[in-house]
């Protein structure tokens, strides 16, 4: 908590007896209390932002960083396989999917790299429950109940010395996707922000259940005669009505004063990274964003799916990287994509891929440093094998955390992983 | 969560008679349904607990008509595929695929509307919610199935399977066309075993994680070869069937498909997977242990796997009614809306922009579930945008229809709903000026005793009625009244039930 509490906002503090976290507890204060009480916004000059792009469903790596020249990608692929004279050629070896030329272009200036072959030991190819293992930086036979963003921020916010993280009534990560990720679950309540393309609040008179809200002793008692105990389902949706009073306003505004300076194609996903470049630019003091495009789950009939999507993504990312350089943002976000598995190396007989185990990520910024790294999966498989990992998912979370984010990495994910060449 | 207090041995036990008063019967309709009207609790009260769930889990499954919309619809599109074999263009091809997509989605939200006002009559709620959750398990979507009717027919085949042995139902579904195609069972065969539906089914349908292993599941895969449908229904290819042995949870055998769900149900995990299901659906979002289920799970072991008889094992178990289990559980977006219809006195707006959009904007899409595991609910439900959203639909609700915007086709639609009787869209200003008699005190009890569940603390109902206290005349009463009951359904007290 915030040494400096005024005693004027000790009366909540009872709130921390009752079950509420502290930090949940500091956003029911009225804004006017929260802002009379904090110090002056820290400069924002060197903030690092992190912009998560989730690819959900599994994405095909083999196909999306093509070894063009191994016979053995020809014979795994016999419908599927990219030509050579398809492919955006990286090397003699390897070549992007023909529908990703804005995103090549990137890794010839030098401001994309990819990283090849990442995975985990003993892969789950359970949709779910890989997904969970990626955003809670697990291992394959261990579960975690918190995030690896949330652990993050768990650690930026803890000491009695720490100032709170974002400033008061920003949120501390955005994600543009129906759900809360998995990623972003702390140990304690964090100010996290759903934002969606559509739903707005009406305009009305917010006054009265700004106080519902926020009346100190609230409880609900299973029956006449009780306690009246507040729940934690209650005291999060009390945390999180609060914070978005006071945030939606703000955002809202935001969005709708952005003036991209670049050209994003149409579609969900490109128009979530015009909003996500509006708020940075906007000087929230928001540290994580997170952007979802769905369907990579290509079981049948992928060729013409995948290439669409592909497409979606490069496109999408591109007009985002020239929209933060024009706008001298490019310096200050690092943005990284995931993907709960690659697909099996063997097409199946539905013109598809089934769930396989590692595939190659995306990471962009201003600079990054080469554009190849780690090692390409070897193809010498048995029949309907799965490739074996080279790259561990957790090496390229430390290596954000640790050269992006500068945060004590190895604490957050629990262990001591190797660093990658990708940021200096 | 899992109360140390609360012994699974105790907990299934049937909740003793005497203890049986209206607070229960409110969290019971709440929890099995969307509201609790004060009639219905009367009711409840009245017959009794065992009596209620007689009567709200009925021995047969109450029937739901596919739309005569969804059977035009249906026609339309066959004949559409016919003139597109013939089209001489791409572009005919594509004309006709786009009306096709556009008849389908429409014929989608044809059921969507239908299920939804079927859903909201109270004599029908914890029935359709029961087949709303049993839908949340054989999880299929439209997006990837793309056949309104196809998607009708697996909630039918769900529906005439409801209440009976599990093991049929999951027999029944793995026959559902739409099921077939949603996990790609159509492109499974004896050369190349698709294992989807064999994963899932272990996984997601019938076990749960970690009580079988890769091989059981590439060994089920090749049974359920062959399944495949045409417009009649199930289809099955001997030809594209593996008759060879097979070896799952180490029986050996030439199995088909349902052979492995009778393997699967003789599991020990068999016993407690629907029971926890039911419980992250019905009882907490909080993760229970599994032998907290055990003595629920060899009851329903015992009955033949009965569904029937689960639920009244469940909805009438001392666990369902113990206090941590009340007033804490986070309402769905469809819950939130169709309680809210109910707690209104409302009929279902048939209008995609005002229910549809609405509902979806809330982190819910009817028949479009976000993938194979189905909703996974709780918090999740809850974030800014979509608080946002639930904020706007009880505003629209207890506000005047605005016939105004609705264009040419929402009007027309409005027209046959009134016509059909359905006509009370929102709360209009008699209802309100009916309200405002109650004076402040009375309308703030009145709020509060029955829309929210448990009882909130003085300061809730005081902040109501300095509220309306502070009305400087009977206009800004009227309107002030109206701005009460909207913020109590806004409020974070009725999103929990």
């Amino acid at each position: 908590m915030h040494p400096l509490l005024p005693s004027t906002r000790r009366e909540f503090l009872r709130l921390g007896t009752k079950g509420v976290g502290l930090l949940a507890f500091s956003r029911f204060a009225p804004q006017f209390l929260v802002q009379s009480t904090l110090a002056a916004p820290r400069p924002e000059k060197d903030r690092r932002i992190l912009v998560l792009v989730q690819l959900a469903g599994g994405n095909d790596g083999l196909n999306t960083v093509v070894p063009y020249a191994d016979p053995a990608y020809h014979a795994l692929r016999p419908t599927l396989a990219l030509k050579e004279k398809d492919v955006l050629r990286l090397d003699d070896h390897l070549g992007l999917h023909p529908s990703m030329a804005p995103l090549h272009a990137l890794l010839q200036e030098g401001r994309m790299g990819v990283v090849q072959n990442v995975g985990y030991p003993n892969p789950n190819r359970s949709h779910f429950r890989s997904t969970e293992i990626w955003e809670t930086a697990s291992a394959s036979d261990e579960s975690l109940s918190s995030g690896w963003i949330g652990r993050y921020l768990d650690n930026a916010c803890a000491g009695a010395d720490a100032p709170p993280f974002a400033r008061d009534n920003e949120p501390d990560a955005i994600h543009v996707s129906a759900e809360v990720p998995q990623s972003f679950g702390g140990s304690v309540p964090h100010n996290t922000y759903g934002l969606s393309l559509g739903a707005r609040a009406g305009r009305d008179d917010v006054a009265l259940l700004e106080r519902l809200a926020s009346r100190p002793d609230a409880g609900l008692a299973a029956r006449a005669g009780q306690d009246h105990d507040e729940t934690a389902n209650h005291a999060f949706l009390r945390a999180t009505l609060m914070d978005s009073l006071v945030a939606e306003k703000r955002i809202q505004r935001i969005i709708d004063a952005n003036k991209p300076e670049a050209v994003y194609p149409g579609g969900n996903f490109a128009q979530s990274l015009r909003n996500v470049a509006g708020l940075i630019a906007a000087g929230l003091s928001t540290r994580v964003y997170f952007v979802s495009l769905g369907g990579f789950d290509t079981h049948a009939g992928q060729l013409n799916s995948h290439a669409n999507l592909l497409r979606q993504l490069s496109e999408g990312l591109a007009a985002f990287q020239k929209d933060l350089t024009a706008r001298g943002l490019d310096d200050q976000v690092l943005t990284m994509t995931f993907s709960e598995f690659g697909r099996r190396p063997n097409e199946n007989e539905s013109a598809g891929t089934d769930h396989g185990t590692a595939a190659p990520l995306f990471v962009m910024g201003r600079k990054i440093a080469g554009p190849l790294h780690g090692t390409a999966p070897s193809l010498k498989l048995e029949k309907n094998a799965d490739l074996t990992f080279s790259t561990d998912f957790r090496s390229v979370y430390a290596t954000v955390l640790d050269r992006w984010m500068e945060t004590p990495a190895d604490a957050i994910l629990g262990a001591r992983h190797e660093r990658l060449g990708f940021l200096a | 969560m899992p109360t140390p207090s609360l012994d699974p041995r105790e907990a299934w036990k049937p909740l003793p008679a005497a203890a049986w008063n209206s607070d229960l019967a409110r969290h019971l309709l709440r929890r099995a349904g969307w509201a609790a009207r004060p009639d219905e609790v009367a009711r409840a009260v009245n017959e009794g607990l065992p009596a209620t769930l007689e009567r709200i889990f009925p021995a047969q499954p109450p029937p739901l008509e596919r739309p005569v919309y969804l059977v035009k619809a249906t026609e339309r599109v066959q004949e559409l595929q016919r003139l597109k074999r013939s089209a001489p263009t791409v572009e005919d091809r594509r004309a006709f695929d786009r009306e096709e997509n556009t008849l389908e989605a429409a014929a989608m939200a044809e059921f969507s509307f239908k299920w939804l006002q079927t859903a909201a009559d109270p004599a029908r709620s914890a029935y359709e919610k029961w087949l709303f959750f049993l839908t949340d398990v054989y999880v299929v979507s439209f997006e990837k199935v793309r056949r309104a009717e196809l998607i009708f027919r697996h909630w039918d085949v769900i529906r005439q399977n409801s209440l009976g042995p599990a093991p049929e139902l999951a027999k029944a579904v793995s026959r559902s066309p739409a099921m077939i195609d949603y996990l790609d069972l159509n492109r499974s065969s004896r050369r190349a075993p698709n294992e989807n539906f064999a994963r899932e089914l272990f996984e997601l349908f019938a076990l749960g994680e970690g009580n079988y292993t890769e091989d059981d599941i590439k060994q089920a895969a090749r049974a359920f070869t062959g399944y495949r449908h045409n417009r009649e229904g199930f289809r099955f290819s001997t030809r594209d069937h593996d008759a060879g042995e097979k070896t799952v949870f180490g029986q050996n055998g030439s199995f088909v498909g349902d052979d492995v769900i009778d393997l699967a149900y003789a599991r020990p995990a068999a016993a407690t997977f629907l029971p926890r299901e039911m419980a992250r659906f019905y009882l907490s979002d909080q993760t229970l242990p599994h032998e907290f289920f055990a003595p629920l799970g060899e009851e329903w072991r015992a009955s033949g796997f009965n569904l029937r008889d689960l639920c009244r094992r469940f909805f009438g178990s001392v666990a369902f009614y113990h206090p941590d289990f009340r007033a804490s559980y986070i309402k769905s977006p469809v819950h939130y809306y169709l309680g809210l219809v109910q707690d209104l006195g409302l009929d279902v707006i048939p209008l995609e922009r005002t229910t549809l959009q609405p509902i979806r904007q809330m982190g819910q899409q009817l028949f479009r579930p976000p993938n194979v595991r189905g909703w996974v609910g709780g918090r999740l439900w809850v974030n800014s945008s979509t608080l946002a959203a639930r904020r706007q639909l009880a505003q629209t609700l207890c506000s005047p229809f605005d016939e105004d915007r609705l264009n040419a086709d929402e009007r027309l639609e409005i027209e046959v709903a009134r016509d059909a009787g359905r006509r009370r869209f929102t709360v209009d200003a008699d209802r309100i000026r009916a309200f405002t008699a109650l004076g402040p005190r009375g309308i703030a009890d009145r709020l509060c005793d029955f829309f929210l569940p448990g009882r909130v603390d003085d300061g809730y109902r005081a902040a109501l009625v300095d509220y309306l206290e502070a009305a400087p005349d009977a206009a800004a009463f009227e309107d002030r009244a109206r701005r009460a009951a909207i913020t109590v359904l806004q409020s974070p007290e009725y999103q929990l039930c």
